[in-house]
């Protein structure tokens, strides 16, 4: 991070605070929203992929896991929705523990197949659940539903609540900021843990993973901890999620999403400090764009992935890094050591 | 004894098509180490591509499969021209080509589907490769003579593969590449050619798997992912790139799949193989006929 990096960061958070003052229309908030939920589980995916080198699929399990506790915690226990979002965190973290303790001696290709193994069988377990649970009866006897909800999903845990604070019209404005909060807070805390200790232990991991070992970092302690790390605030973001739609259903754990989420990471550069934030931007853009001819959505987005992985594997934010070091070369007149890449290379 | 005859037949049956799949994965993993995820889209296209021969246009039945798996072979070099060729410089190639492929596939699944709508209205079809329920009795369990087709064909390709591969001076430089590409290309193996033949060999495989799929259940546009992740716990089972293996692995595949189906229930067969190769992941990372370094990088 250098003071361009601070300036973009005050800039854009300025710009997303005042956008719902322009009076923008409402579908437009609820995209920009939604957008503020994936990058923020994209960031977290950043640590774990770009900066620990770990090709895990697993964190949109994670994501799923997390609007999965919301969802159930809200419906029987009737808790209020702001409980279960710690809860949801801490769940979330003990099962990417597991994923990571189930992925310790794998490497590379192996990790993606293992978490979307994982994934996968998440999804089966629930969409093929139809067993009518004792529990659902007490909440609505007409329909009996599985405990998870099945292939149907689950509904009626309630929201956010600010329905009550602004309102009947504006309580879409209440989500915008508290998903905004949490899209800030994930990328506070991807910049700290990318320029504390602990990041530097990661990067060596991933670079060269002999010479880390044999400098005394174990890889034990630091694949599980940025398992655990990245997953606190993406289940947060699950749980978010699900209290902004009001329902959860086995899509979360589809294809669909991962590759959507995946899109976001690898368009906006993996392993870029800006990567998910623009990725998130481009693939909400380009999924307004092609909403337009809904069928062709899923091919649009396919191609846009395949274009930018065999010409601009970096991403976005990469491009523009090499775009801005030529410029500062032009101007400056002396080239530079180096890239601003701030993970380091 | 019922009971075990019908795990029997319906793991073999299952077991070959995994076989058929897997194979194709392990080739191409082998040969420049790539993981394609659009080889699912490839086994659905493979049964449309039967469907089309046999059913619009109306031409011999038997000719359908060849038809099929030529087709696919032309598909799978499509897909090396879009993506691996133009990526396989790249750093991360392992891990790029997956995303890239990824992509692909579900573009072209999803056009598949747009496609479909508009030309048939009505999605699923029958295969008209399928035998129907024409059977006979093993200890009183009736196999249909589909499952007689099924393991014969599996058989027989795979036989072909292995002999092409160990006999033929292509099959010489495909293992020559499978084991040092740059020490291939010093002895002049063109290897560009090399990975866009084994990707054609491997589709090709699939859309004959895709076939027998379909045999089983309708022909639809979304029937292919499932097969393929079952391809790929084979082969991550069996150790990647190993082709023996993954004959074995498939078989055992399954094999478990079929019990836990006739012993506890459908609906939990693929979770119990998840289940198998994650402990088999942790107990041997590098699979379980891995070589026995500990996984590669």
């Amino acid at each position: 991070m250098k003071r361009r990096d601070y300036i973009i960061f005050a800039v854009l958070l300025g710009l997303a605070i005042a956008y719902p003052w322009i009076n923008p229309p409402r579908y437009l908030l609820a995209s920009v929203l939604l957008m503020f939920c994936y990058a923020t589980v994209v960031s977290q995916w950043n640590l774990v992929f770009g900066l620990a080198g770990i090709f895990s699929l697993g964190q949109v399990a994670i994501f799923a896991s997390g609007s999965y506790i919301t969802a159930i915690l809200g419906r029987y226990l009737e808790w209020s929705l702001w409980y279960t979002f710690p809860v949801a965190g801490v769940g979330g973290v003990f099962f990417s523990l597991l994923i990571g303790l189930a992925c310790l001696r794998l490497r590379g290709i192996y990790v993606a197949l293992l978490t979307l193994a994982v994934s996968q069988m998440m999804f089966i377990l629930i969409q093929t659940d139809a067993m009518c649970s004792a529990l659902n009866k007490k909440v609505n006897p007409a329909t009996c539903v599985s405990f998870t909800g099945g292939a149907q999903g689950l509904g009626d845990f309630g929201s956010f609540g600010w329905r009550d604070v602004f309102g009947g019209r504006n309580w879409i404005i209440g989500d915008y900021y508290t998903m905004l909060v949490l899209l800030v807070i994930a990328l506070i805390f991807t910049f700290i843990v990318t320029n504390s200790r602990i990041g530097l232990a990661f990067m060596a991991l991933r670079d060269n993973e002999e010479l880390a070992r044999s400098r005394g970092i174990s890889q034990f302690k630091y694949q599980l901890l940025v398992f655990a790390m990245s997953a606190f605030l993406t289940a947060v973001a699950g749980s978010f999620y699900a209290a902004h739609f009001g329902s959860v259903g086995t899509d979360l754990m589809g294809f669909a999403l991962l590759l959507f989420l995946i899109s976001m990471l690898v368009v906006g550069g993996i392993g870029r400090p800006w990567g998910p934030l623009l990725g998130a931007f481009l693939l909400m853009a380009a999924d307004e764009v092609f909403k337009e001819a809904s069928d062709w959505r899923n091919v649009g987005l396919g191609i846009v992935v395949l274009i930018f992985m065999v010409f601009l594997p970096e991403g976005l934010a990469g491009a523009l890094d090499k775009l801005w070091n030529r410029g500062i070369q032009l101007v400056t007149g002396r080239l530079q050591s180096g890239g601003t890449r701030a993970d380091g290379e | 004894m019922d009971f075990f005859v019908q795990i029997i037949v319906s793991g073999l049956t299952f077991g070959s098509m995994y076989a058929l799949a897997a194979v194709g994965l392990a080739l191409v993993w082998g040969a420049f180490n790539m993981l394609n995820m659009s080889h699912g889209i490839i086994m659905t296209l493979g049964a449309y591509f039967a469907l089309l021969w046999a059913e619009l246009l109306g031409w011999p039945l038997i000719l359908a499969a060849p038809f099929s798996l030529v087709c696919g072979g032309l598909v799978g070099a499509i897909v090396y021209f879009l993506s691996a060729h133009w990526m396989i410089k790249q750093k991360n190639f392992e891990v790029t080509i997956i995303i890239a492929t990824f992509g692909l596939g579900m573009a072209i699944e999803s056009g598949l589907l747009k496609f479909l709508r508009e030309m048939f209205r009505t999605a699923p079809y029958s295969q008209p490769l399928s035998l129907g329920a024409k059977s006979f009795l093993i200890f009183d369990v009736p196999v249909s003579y589909q499952r007689l087709v099924i393991w014969t064909a599996a058989f027989v390709l795979i036989t072909i593969v292995g002999i092409f591969l160990r006999r033929t001076s292509v099959g010489r430089a495909i293992r020559a590449t499978a084991q040092d590409r740059n020490a291939a290309r010093l002895m002049g193996v063109p290897v560009r050619r090399v990975y866009v033949l084994v990707l054609a060999i491997a589709s090709g495989l699939a859309a004959v798997s895709g076939i027998m799929l379909s045999s089983f259940k309708d022909v639809h546009p979304l029937m292919g992912g499932d097969p393929m992740l079952k391809a790929f716990i084979v082969i991550v089972l069996a150790g990647l790139g190993n082709i023996t293996g993954a004959l074995y692995a498939a078989l055992l595949v399954g094999l478990v799949e079929a019990s836990v189906k006739v012993l506890l229930a459908d609906k939990y067969g693929f979770t119990a193989i998840l289940i198998l190769v994650i402990l088999a992941l942790i107990w041997k990372p590098s699979g379980i006929f891995g070589r026995a370094t500990v996984a590669r990088q």
